[in-house]
């Protein structure tokens, strides 16, 4: 029998400051993102930090942002969890990477760069950095990790979906251990396609909080962790994950929830937020539950939150025993069943 | 033998190449030994060579919703599911996992990085949602009424093949009784200018293997692949065009566009796939190559492949499907999983076309002139990409 795997290192670049471990302040609040130039609007940005400083030998210049923080947060997870590369076997180590958008930034730039130039007059250096998978692949590249390379991609659930994933292959012994990072980057032509789109919230506008915002403040950002077959775990780490089930029918979901009584609300949209979700959820875990709500920083990361808000869950330290990660969207649930340690 | 509920059965296959709409025109088309790159000068200013495409695609409801790759992907999956004869329960609980690349990037032009939200304006922000890589797989589901898991995998031209490997990992927990795999990317002004930028495309038809190979042509496709466990196969009495014995992945961690020289990442990826199937180094009878034509990949390919098969009694035979239909991106994986299972059902070694002077090596048969007729029990898919991700699948027989 196969022990479920543990969550042995969390690090993360996000709106909160880059950081090894759990979060210790979680009162942030959108700011107006500087490389909007007019007219001001909010979102929670990752401040501006030089990854060398974070991540010794680390080369950054040309890469995008996504993919620095990719890399600076799976530096920060695996230090977490007191991993020495030097003494394992790195093709048993395996990253996956989930995101809404992947990406954007340089994707921006390139096209950017065809409108001034024209197709036949792009920058090669860019061209590989725009891909999907370019941020998995600079983990791997700077860490010397040569196991399987995956970068997941869902509307709302990538980062469960990821999670889910890693969990499979350490199961079929594909890999010993996984990094598993989740997130996006905001770019202009992203955050314009939501104001478009009218999809954010009037507290993007500069109107001040407001309680219960229909909307989305936009937000970015990389949360690594380290899932770790039992067997290869030094510590007794943060979480054990016990089983990942997407389904179409709450009920399905139900027996994840079967003596939880912290539920972590998280992505797919994070219906959590509004009343009827949040009855939802209490229809589930029963009336005893404690929810743990979600954080609109990690509900602004519309696609890849998971992890983020599985971060700020448990950053607020609950107490050990079962608990449902639960994420809604418009056709799904995807519930995530741990065991807080 | 694997057990049934072990082993991946291949139950059907949906494809829209260069070789006409369907699985059908596929098969006809590779074993005819068709080629159908051709020279395009249209695309945008700058750019004439020769390219792997497709024409206009069978009229879709609300098209403007979808993107090429998004219609392309729809298209071969419609056929698989039909093929399979999967019925609505099984069709509703059946997972998707698409790979794609270029996604809706055909959809968007230039000007977009001037004002973007002009041009959302303008264009319409239905063409900018198709951008994200998850349209693809929700499109498919979409289309097909799936209600079970939907995901996109994206790990550049390796994509196609992984999105198989995952599909076979979900089946194995038992998660879902069928998965649609495969991967889907269209022809777009923007990969075409990068590619172009990188120096990798050959203006005229690709020689890969060839030692005076220039480079890649790119091409548009897709192909999905109905897979279940052989249990699950017989016991809805499916037919069974062939199993997926084993799968294995792999990173070079080397370098961001460049493969190891050396091929050891994707030698170490072709290892695994042989170690879970349990397949000795004689067995393996034909290797459908990643086979790019550039310079860089294919003499890393033939390396992998020395690493990899050393000690086989003879030369392990390989070819490139690209020289007929050119690198079709995250399409490419899987439409050569589809070709690796027509080389086994027909008993056939497609050669490389127009390879005249292979790279030297004792270990690999580089395949040429006419196709070859060999009864082979074993054979293999593999991928690469940049990133430096691998991938090895390993097909067998209807029934291992």
């Amino acid at each position: 029998m196969i022990r479920p795997p543990l969550v042995t290192g969390f690090g993360s670049v996000t709106a909160f400051g880059p950081a090894s471990g759990l979060l210790s302040n979680l009162e942030i609040a959108p700011e107006p993102a500087s490389w909007l130039a007019e007219p001001p609007r909010r979102a929670y940005t990752v401040k501006p930090f030089q990854a060398s400083t974070l991540v010794p030998g680390a080369k950054t210049r040309r890469l995008d942002r996504l993919s620095t923080w990719t890399l600076v947060a799976s530096h920060l997870a695996l230090n977490d969890a007191g991993i020495d590369l030097e003494t394992i076997d790195r093709s048993r180590v395996a990253v996956l990477f989930a995101s809404g958008y992947g990406c954007v930034e340089l994707t921006g730039s390139f096209f950017s760069s065809a409108h001034k130039n024209g197709w036949a007059g792009t920058d090669p250096i860019t061209f590989p950095e725009t891909l999907a998978n370019a941020p998995a692949a600079h983990a791997a590249l700077f860490h010397r990790l040569q196991g399987p390379n995956l970068t997941l991609c869902h509307a709302g659930f990538a980062a469960e979906y990821a999670l889910q994933t890693a969990a499979s292959l350490l199961r079929h012994g594909q890999a010993d251990r996984v990094i598993v990072a989740a997130g996006d980057a905001l770019c202009p032509a992203l955050y314009a396609w939501f104001e478009e789109a009218r999809l954010l919230s009037p507290e993007c506008f500069g109107t001040g909080p407001v309680q219960n915002p229909a909307g989305l403040i936009p937000s970015e950002g990389v949360v690594a962790l380290v899932l770790e077959a039992e067997s290869s775990a030094h510590g007794n780490g943060y979480a054990r994950l016990l089983d990942c089930q997407l389904d179409a029918d709450a009920e399905r979901i139900r027996p994840l929830a079967s003596g939880a009584t912290r539920i972590f609300c998280s992505g797919g949209g994070s219906p959590c937020l509004t009343h009827d979700a949040t009855e939802a959820v209490r229809a589930l875990a029963g009336p005893s539950a404690t929810i743990f709500a979600a954080h609109p920083a990690a509900h602004g990361l519309a696609e890849s939150g998971g992890l983020l808000h599985l971060l700020l869950a448990l950053s607020q330290h609950p107490a050990p025993g079962p608990a449902l990660q639960l994420g809604c969207d418009l056709r799904h649930y995807f519930g995530l069943q741990w065991e807080v340690l | 033998m694997t057990a049934p509920d072990k082993t991946i059965a291949i139950t059907a296959i949906g494809a829209i190449s260069q070789f006409g709409k369907g699985f059908g025109a596929l098969e006809a088309g590779i074993l005819n030994g068709e080629c159908h790159l051709v020279s395009v000068g249209d695309l945008f200013d700058g750019f004439k060579g020769s390219m792997g495409r497709i024409g206009a695609l069978p009229e879709i409801e609300h098209p403007e919703r979808y993107s090429r790759t998004d219609r392309l992907a729809c298209e071969a999956a419609r056929e698989a599911a039909e093929s399979a004869g999967l019925d609505e329960k099984l069709l509703h609980s059946a997972a998707v996992i698409m790979a794609s690349t270029v996604t809706g990037l055909s959809e968007i032009d230039s000007a977009i990085g001037a004002d973007p939200a002009s041009w959302y304006r303008q264009a319409g922000l239905q063409r900018a949602a198709t951008y994200p890589v998850s349209h693809v797989a929700g499109a498919v589901a979409e289309q097909l009424g799936t209600r079970g898991p939907v995901l996109s995998v994206s790990v550049a031209c390796a994509s196609g093949s992984m999105a198989l490997a995952l599909g076979a990992n979900l089946l194995l927990d038992g998660q879902v009784p069928v998965v649609l795999a495969g991967g889907s990317d269209a022809i777009s002004a923007f990969t075409t200018s990068g590619f172009l930028s990188l120096q990798a495309l050959d203006r005229e038809p690709c020689r890969p293997f060839d030692t005076t190979r220039k480079g890649l042509n790119l091409g548009e496709g897709a192909a999905v692949l109905v897979m279940e466990t052989l249990a699950h196969a017989r016991a809805r009495q499916a037919h069974v065009l062939g199993t997926l014995r084993s799968w294995a992945m792999s990173n070079d961690a080397y370098h961001p566009t460049a493969p190891d020289k050396d091929g050891r990442g994707l030698a170490r990826a072709i290892g695994l796939a042989r170690e879970m199937a349990g397949a000795s180094l004689d067995e393996i009878g034909y290797i459908n190559a990643h086979g790019t034509g550039t310079p860089l990949n294919d003499i890393a390919e033939t390396h992998a492949y020395e690493l990899a098969f050393a000690g086989r009694s003879r030369p392990i035979p390989v070819s490139s499907t690209k020289s007929y239909t050119g690198h079709c991106l995250a399409a490419a994986g899987a439409l050569e999983a589809a070709i690796t299972i027509l080389a086994l059902r027909h008993g056939a070694l497609f050669p490389t076309l127009r390879l005249e002077s292979p790279i030297a090596s004792p270990t690999v048969e580089y395949l040429r002139g006419p196709l070859r007729r060999e009864s082979i029990t074993a054979a293999m898919s593999v991928s690469a990409g940049f990133g430096g991700s691998n991938a090895a699948l390993l097909f067998g027989g209807p029934c291992v």
